[in-house]
């Protein structure tokens, strides 16, 4: 997967690189309107991620610029602008998502998959986890003997873990991803350990769950194949 | 006292005060005028009698006689010529009695007049009784009373009715400048209509003041929105390396760990500049307040958001809404974070399986009522007018929160012109209302 990275902070266009490359990524990177032009004029790019606050125009002209010269490409929109008017010409626009900084990596990359699972068809099948299955398009939890009822909240915890399989997860992270940005007064909350303990609690009935590591101090992780 | 109603009475009391001077008056001013009348009369009476005795000799009068005298039947007035030394000079008008053949004594003012007609010098004496001259005294006085209170009486009632009139704009200036005024002032302010330039003054002096205030309000939001912005990128740059920081394995756990509590402080930091962010964000009317909400859904959304906080203390909740309450133009996203924040501080400041009740009132005055009580741990009174202000901590007891939440609250529901009343006890709990007025 190609991406293009327009953003005009440098180091945190670096930072994305060096996640994104982590993920097998290939990353191009434009700090300014002209270079971004530039380099849509040249390359094909399957993500383009845009910064709308760039210093010599305006992200949502690149924007509309993508959609003639390389329409098939996802764009999702970055902004430290926090202006909900942008967010909504944006994704009129043909955007595929919106992300408000400050975001966790994390979240970008996770919202680059779902983008990509919707935009290129990759069929999700079931996704095998020790004894489970869990289907993410229907949200279920399956054992050859059940279907196992998760809450809403259980089901996204279980499921983000699992997209980032093998990935050692915050709560912070964790808790971003569930709650978005509600402007909660809680800065150091141990809601998300509440969540674990219920899946294993109501998963432990039926199988074990030792695929799911709590990483003392940092947060939760599945191990997996 | 009424500013209109001052006015009246002063005014009525000086017209008065003159009006009663007037009449106390009266008598003195009508004795002068009569007096000088009675001057002029007799003056007229004594030029057509010099006149007759050019004329016609001065026998026209004497009739042989020496001397010649003549009243009328009352003796209000008389006449008389009589020889006098010739060397004799007399020209005055002066009061005098009189004594008469019956003893009658009468008081007069009398002209005393010589004139020289042939060789003899006569004296010209004409009377007038002063009770004649002073008799229609009472009566005017009487009259005068009478018509000056009309008088009075007919000018209050037109100084009432243009009193009011010139007081109007006051009233309007301070009704439309002063009184029930919500802030921010977002409405433009007009210009009261007056020909006085005193109220005008005011007016103007008064919508420069609110000027004022606006523009201090609007630098103070600028200021908060361009910080918590500006606050953002460096917030991502910091976030996003040590994401990747920790990415990097292997780490030691020591260094893992150091890393999160790094990152546990900026999360405070970005919670802090986003909430600030979402207060200006209101305040400068970013969103839009036209969504229909069902009370009951938005706290069913909001307890399937945060319902499962309630188990870690056990807390039970009930939920008692009327399915069929709607509020109009209200913004859904900031009313779920109004009431998001209010049934998160009712979980978090409970006591172990403690309770919370979520119910609505409809009252007969248009206004809806929801209302969250808790069995938490309570507000000190003293606290209470501090709790909606920003990094006002009350629950100091321990760091809980950023100390924004109630200010998102208030924010929120000034935004909404809903009112909030609280009331808590220490120990016992805490009741917040929230009021619709339609």
């Amino acid at each position: 997967m190609k991406v293009l990275i327009i953003e005009d902070e440098k180091t945190l266009a670096y930072e994305m690189e060096a996640f994104l490359k982590k993920a097998f990524y290939l990353c191009d990177m434009a700090h300014t309107f002209k270079d971004a032009l530039e380099m849509l004029g040249i390359n094909q790019y399957d993500f383009i991620l845009i910064d709308l606050g760039l210093p010599d125009g305006d992200g949502l002209d690149i924007l509309k610029q993508t959609k003639k010269h390389n329409p098939e490409a996802a764009c999702i929109i970055l902004t430290a602008r926090g202006n909900l008017e942008d967010k909504v010409i944006g994704l009129d626009l043909g955007a595929d998502d919106y992300l408000a900084k400050p975001f966790y990596l994390l979240e970008l990359q996770s919202r680059m998959q779902a983008v990509a699972r919707r935009k290129f068809n990759i069929n999700v099948e079931l996704l095998a986890l020790g004894e489970f299955n869990i289907d993410l398009q229907k949200r279920l939890v399956l054992h050859p003997t059940a279907e196992i009822e998760l809450s809403k909240k259980e089901f996204d915890v279980l499921s983000y873990l699992l997209l980032n399989k093998n990935r050692v997860l915050t709560r912070m992270q964790l808790s971003e991803h569930i709650w978005g940005t509600y402007a909660d007064d809680d800065y150091d909350s141990n809601y998300i350990d509440a969540h674990i303990k219920n899946i294993r609690k109501k998963l432990n009935v039926f199988g074990t769950t030792d695929w799911l590591e709590t990483v003392r101090g940092v947060g939760y992780r599945i191990k997996h194949r | 006292m009424k500013l209109s109603t001052k006015l009246v009475l002063f005014i009525t009391g000086s017209k008065l005060a003159v009006a009663l001077l007037f009449v106390l008056s009266l008598p003195f001013l009508v004795q002068q005028i009569a007096s000088q009348f009675t001057n002029y009369t007799l003056r007229e009476q004594k030029k057509k009698v010099i006149s007759d005795v050019a004329k016609n000799g001065v026998d026209y009068y004497l009739q042989g006689e020496k001397n010649f005298g003549s009243y009328t039947m009352l003796k209000e007035e008389y006449i008389a010529i009589e020889q006098v030394q010739p060397n004799e000079h007399i020209d005055t008008i002066k009061n005098s009695q009189r004594v008469f053949v019956d003893k009658d004594t009468l008081n007069y003012r009398i002209l005393s007049y010589t004139f020289k007609n042939g060789n003899q010098n006569y004296l010209l004496e004409i009377g007038k009784a002063t009770s004649s001259i002073n008799q229609y005294n009472k009566p005017l006085q009487r009259f005068a009373l009478y018509i000056l209170v009309a008088l009075i009486a007919l000018t209050l009632i037109i100084d009432l009715v243009f009193t009011r009139m010139l007081i109007k704009p006051l009233a309007k200036i301070i009704r439309t400048k002063l009184l029930h005024r919500k802030f921010p002032f977002r409405t433009p302010l007009e210009k009261v209509k007056t020909s006085t330039t005193d109220f005008s003054y005011l007016d103007e002096s008064l919508v420069l003041l609110l000027d004022k205030i606006n523009e201090a309000f609007a630098k103070e939001k600028e200021f908060t929105a361009n910080v918590s912005h500006e606050l953002m990128t460096p917030i991502s740059i910091l976030q996003s390396k040590m994401e990747n920081l920790l990415a990097d394995e292997p780490l030691s756990e020591e260094v893992s760990l150091r890393i999160i509590e790094m990152m546990k402080t900026l999360d405070r930091l970005k919670k802090i500049s986003g909430s600030l962010l979402l207060i200006s964000r209101i305040e400068n009317e970013q969103y839009v307040k036209n969504d229909i909400v069902k009370p009951l859904n938005l706290f069913n959304d909001i307890i399937e958001e945060i319902g499962h906080r309630l188990q870690t203390q056990n807390i039970s909740l009930t939920l008692n809404i009327s399915p069929d309450a709607i509020l109009k133009n209200v913004n859904y996203d900031l009313l779920f974070q109004l009431f998001y924040n209010l049934i998160n501080n009712a979980i978090k400041f409970n006591i172990p399986n403690g309770r919370i009740s979520i119910t609505d009132k409809q009252h007969e005055n248009n206004t809806y009522e929801l209302k969250i009580s808790d069995t938490g741990i309570g507000i000190a009174e003293d606290q209470l007018p501090f709790i909606f202000k920003r990094f006002r901590r009350t629950n100091s007891t321990e760091a809980v929160g950023h100390g924004l939440g109630l200010a998102i609250v208030k924010t929120i529901a000034i935004y909404h012109q809903v009112e909030i009343e609280v009331e808590s006890k220490i120990g016992e709990g805490t009741t917040f209302k929230v009021l619709f007025v339609k």
